[in-house]
Parts: structure tokens; sequence; C-alpha cells
């Protein structure tokens, strides 16, 4: 399940108000479809005149608030080997420290490794999003710039 | 596994390694496109040649290719020397040479856009920083009118979006992107900031953002359709952060106001500095070696800009292609008149411009272990080194030696 931050920005405030932790209403929209944030963080969201964009928002969000069931696909077709999610993913910083200055993952210990032009998920149980870590971890999709991964 | 430098695009990626195992190539850390350039550059190992006429193809010796070329050039009227952008520094000093030697006229898709960027005041012939730079230090970063995940698929990983660097502790946590474009791109997808505006409307917006950086409250409804809250937001970004850098590409070059667009972007960088905090511009040219064509090639190219009037109005007869796809690439009815003159083609097969050409060399390219050099989109100089076989022939560096040898002759 995906969620697009552009149709959650339109169903925000759009004031930039900055009551929220997030600098700006994108940046909220954006945490919302990481499942970061819940739309109740949003304190205008709760005002008055409202009520449809919120419940909307949460009818949104809803199948986020649980990472217990999940996977990472990853579609070769859409890749472009930029390498964006070999330099983001936590797992690929710690497991080979020089793709967290953006070189390229040249070892076995990754999640992600750029293979013959495309990104290929060489260690998908090393993912945090898997036991023991469990954790609501999205940020390859977050930078996949072509839509290629998905996590559901 | 090998070391080796890619060539696919202006990034020249240096920290990719591959194998050539049988009939494949594999490799790592190569983008797609890089991958699919290296893989159609081993097909060309060996340099070959063919002439053509008539619709009948006959391969021939590189002697007797650098012969038939010779004289066409040498016979010709007015020849003209087109291309480059994907040759090493080498073989752009030697096309310089032959340009000389031919009386003929040395030209470049650079003269369209990249030339007038590079010498603008803006960047005054050089760089300021390199994108080890912007890796360490930037944290503000805008891509305006440029889509990185297009063109130039690394850059955002390797230098500007996602690494840590020095004063970058947090990677993509310790920046803020903005994108600016005419359309949605792929690279918004990354962006704090995503503004989207209308065709032309570049300096409108970044002359506002100036002048409210210049502390003038210029800002008082929304400019090009960007809501007043999110353009503050922007400028109070260019305020606080330590070190803002943006990348403009072909949306600021390739219109009618590229000039206005490029004074705008410097006048913005100017403001910020005078704000006490550091600010930069830098290219997205994606050609592979247009950097090394504006180093060696820019003050020639400067002096005469209206070649391709001079193709429009029919007074080359004789055109000699190298490296690029020159049909590919022109405007329309530049490439009409090109292939109306006597073709000639040093370069990789299956191009437009070999299909038409009379004479075609095909040479290995650089990226399959030629010792040239090339230069980075930030100007830095990179050398290549041999890793397929130590008998790769020579490559197009040893091609134009021998036309300039015989056109000496
Ligand atoms: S980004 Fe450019 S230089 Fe780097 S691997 Fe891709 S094509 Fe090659």
């Amino acid at each position: 399940m995906k969620l697009n931050p552009m149709e959650l920005y339109n169903l925000l405030p759009k004031t930039n108000c900055r009551l929220c932790e997030a600098k700006t209403c994108m940046a909220f929209a954006t945490k919302l479809a990481l499942g970061d944030v819940s739309p109740d963080e949003c304190p205008p969201l709760l005002e008055e005149g409202f009520q449809e964009k919120l419940e909307k928002i949460r009818e949104m969000v809803a199948p986020l608030q649980s990472a217990a069931e999940t996977g990472v696909k990853l579609d070769e077709s859409k890749c472009t080997g930029c390498g964006n999610c070999v330099v983001v993913c936590p797992v690929d910083v710690a497991a080979e420290p020089p793709t967290s200055e953006g070189k390229a993952a040249m070892g076995t210990a990754t999640v992600f490794r750029v293979e013959n032009g495309i990104s290929k998920i060489i260690n998908l149980e090393k993912c945090r999003r898997f036991p023991p870590d469990r954790l609501n971890c999205r940020v390859c999709e977050q930078y996949c710039c072509t839509d290629a991964i998905e996590i559901w | 596994m090998k070391d080796l430098v890619c060539n696919g695009c202006s990034l020249l990626c240096d920290d990719v390694s591959a194998e050539i195992d049988g009939a494949e190539v594999k490799s790592l850390g190569l983008c797609r496109l890089g991958h699919a350039h290296l893989s159609e550059s081993l097909k060309t190992l060996t340099a070959s040649a063919v002439i053509r006429d008539g619709g009948k193809e006959d391969t021939v010796s590189i002697e007797e290719a650098v012969k038939q070329a010779g004289e066409a050039l040498q016979s010709a009227k007015q020849p003209l020397l087109y291309g480059w952008t994907t040759t090493s520094n080498e073989c752009i000093q030697e096309g310089l040479v032959l340009a000389e030697h031919l009386g003929g006229v040395f030209d470049s898709p650079v003269s369209q856009g990249t030339i007038q960027a590079m010498s603008h005041d803006i960047h005054s012939g050089k760089l300021d920083i390199d994108l080890e730079y912007v890796r360490n230090n930037g944290e503000f970063i805008i891509y305006w009118g440029t889509d990185p995940t297009e063109s130039l698929h690394r850059h955002p990983s390797r230098f500007a979006v996602l690494p840590r660097g020095e004063k970058i502790p947090e990677g993509i946590e310790s920046r803020t992107i903005g994108v600016v474009d005419v359309r949605e791109t792929e690279t918004m997808k990354m962006a704090n900031h995503r503004l989207i505006i209308s065709i032309g409307g570049d300096s409108e917006l970044i002359e506002v953002l100036t002048s409210e950086v210049s502390g003038k409250s210029s800002i008082t409804g929304p400019v090009q359709g960007i809501p007043a809250q999110e353009l503050l937001s922007i400028v109070r970004k260019l305020q606080t952060s330590d070190c803002t850098v943006i990348f403009y590409g072909r949306g600021i070059l390739n219109s009618n106001n590229a000039d206005e667009n490029l004074t705008a972007i410097a006048g913005l960088i100017g403001a910020i500095r005078e704000s006490g905090k550091e600010a930069y511009a830098l290219p997205m040219f994606p050609e592979s070696n247009a950097m090394g064509v504006v180093n060696i090639a820019g003050n020639k190219l400067k002096q005469d800009l209206t070649s391709l009037q001079k193709l429009l109005a029919g007074e080359f007869d004789t055109t000699l292609v190298v490296g690029d796809d020159a049909l590919a690439i022109l405007p329309g009815p530049a490439a009409k008149a090109l292939a109306q003159t006597n073709l000639i083609y040093i370069g990789r097969p299956g191009t437009f411009t070999d299909k038409k050409a009379m004479i075609s060399i095909y040479s290995p390219d650089v990226i399959t272990g030629i010792p040239n050099t090339m230069t980075r989109l930030d100007n830095q100089p990179f050398n290549f080194s041999a890793w397929t076989r130590d008998d790769v022939s020579e490559g197009m560096l040893g091609i134009l030696s021998k036309l300039n040898g015989f056109v000496k002759k």
C-alpha cells in the first residue's frame, strides 16, 4: 500500500502554520505518507470545518499504523540504478560505511546493491521492517524517485 | 571485478567496477545508463570502418577510411568539425589542431547554452566549488530546471541529496531539498519544496526571492502560483542555511531568457552571500565531456557562435562529426542541413549520424580502457586506464592523429 504525499497535501490546511513538528504542510504530508505521524498531530485539522478532510486522511493512513505484515518489492523495470536506496538505507550504511558517503555498494552485506545497472535486494531479511526490529521504516520507498520500490 | 571510470554521463563515476564474462558484462554500482553504455561500448574493442556509396556499403581498412576522409576534408570549400562532447580531452585537442590544418570551423553542441553559461558572470569561466564540497557542506540544495532522475541518475545519491558529509552528519536529514520546474518531475519526490511554475517564469520568481532575502518585503501574495507562505519558508531557509547550492539545468538555459535567468540566479547568490551565508550555482550539463570541450575549446568557440546559422545557410559542404550523434541532437532544420553535407563520422556504430555518413570510422570508447582524460561536470579531471584487455585497439585519438598526419602531408 502506497500513499501519494501530494494527495494527502491537498487535504491539509496548506497554511504552513508551523504548529506541527514538520516545517511545512508538504513535509507533514510526506511524513503522513510514511506513517511517521498521525493526522491528529496537525492542530488546524482538528478545528471546525476540517472534519471531512480529517476523516478522509485517517482512512487513507490507517493501513500504515501497523508494520507487522510487510514486504518490500523492487520493480526492476522502473529502476534506474540511481543508488538512492543503497545510500539512504540505514542497514546498508552500517554494513558498508562508504555507502553513507554516496559510494556504490561493493560487498555482499547490504540490503540493496546496484548490479548491472539495476538495484537488487540482496539481503531482504536484514531490512529493519522484519524481526527483530519490526520498525516502520520506509526510507528506501520514500527516496525511490521512479517508484520502483514498494512497501506494503 | 576491475575498477573503472564510467563516462555514461558527466558524473564520471569512479566508484564502480565491472568484468567481462563471456559475451556478457557484469557491473557493480553503474546506473542503468552507465551499464547500457558500457555494454554497448564493449561491442567495439577494435576500430573498423565502412564507406557508403549510393546505398552500397563496403568495409575498408582504417588507413583507407582515413585517406578518403582526409581527401574529402581537404577538398571541401568549408568543412565543419562538429561534436566532441563525448570524446576525451586529448581528442578535443587533436580536433582543434585538425580544424586549424584544414582551415575549418570547430563547433560543438556546447555552443548552444553551455558556453554562454560558463562565460556568464555567474561563473566567469570557472566553478567556485566541486561536487565533493557539495556533499560535505550543501545544506539547502535546489534543482532548478533540471531533473537528475532523468539524465544524471547518481547525482542525488553521490553528491547532493542523500550522502553524509563533514557538515552533513545525517545525510538527507541534514539537508533541505527544493525542486523548481515547469512540470512535476520525479526528483520532486525527494523535495521538501516542490515548485511548479509557468514556462519563462523563472527570473520573476528568482528576483522576488532575491528581494526578500535582501530584506525588502516584496512577497505579499502568490508568485507564479506559489503561495506566499511557501515562498517565505524558502526565503527563511535561504537566509539560515550555512551553504545553499543551486543546480541549474536546461530549463534555465534552453529558453530565450537564458541570460536573464543566469543574471537572476547570480543576483540571488549575491544576496545570500551578503547576508553572511555561503551560496553557489553549479551547472547540470549531462554530456559526458561537455566541461572538457568548454575548457579546451571554449575560447575558440566563443569567437564565433554562428556556425549553426552557417550550416542552415548551406555554407558547409563537408562535415566531420566526432563522438556525438549530431543528427539526433541538433534541432530539425539544422540536422537536415547537416545530412545534406558530405558526412564523415567517427564514433560508435548504429547512430543516426553513422547511418547517414558516407564514411564511418568506429573507434573503441574511452570507457573500454583507452588511457585518456575527461572532465567531470564540476571541472575535475579523471583519468581512464586499461581494464578490459591489453589488446583494445587504438581509440579515437589514434584515428584523429592519423587524420591529422594525412592532412598535414
Ligand atoms: S551516473 Fe553517469 S557516470 Fe555514473 S554510472 Fe550512471 S551514467 Fe555512469
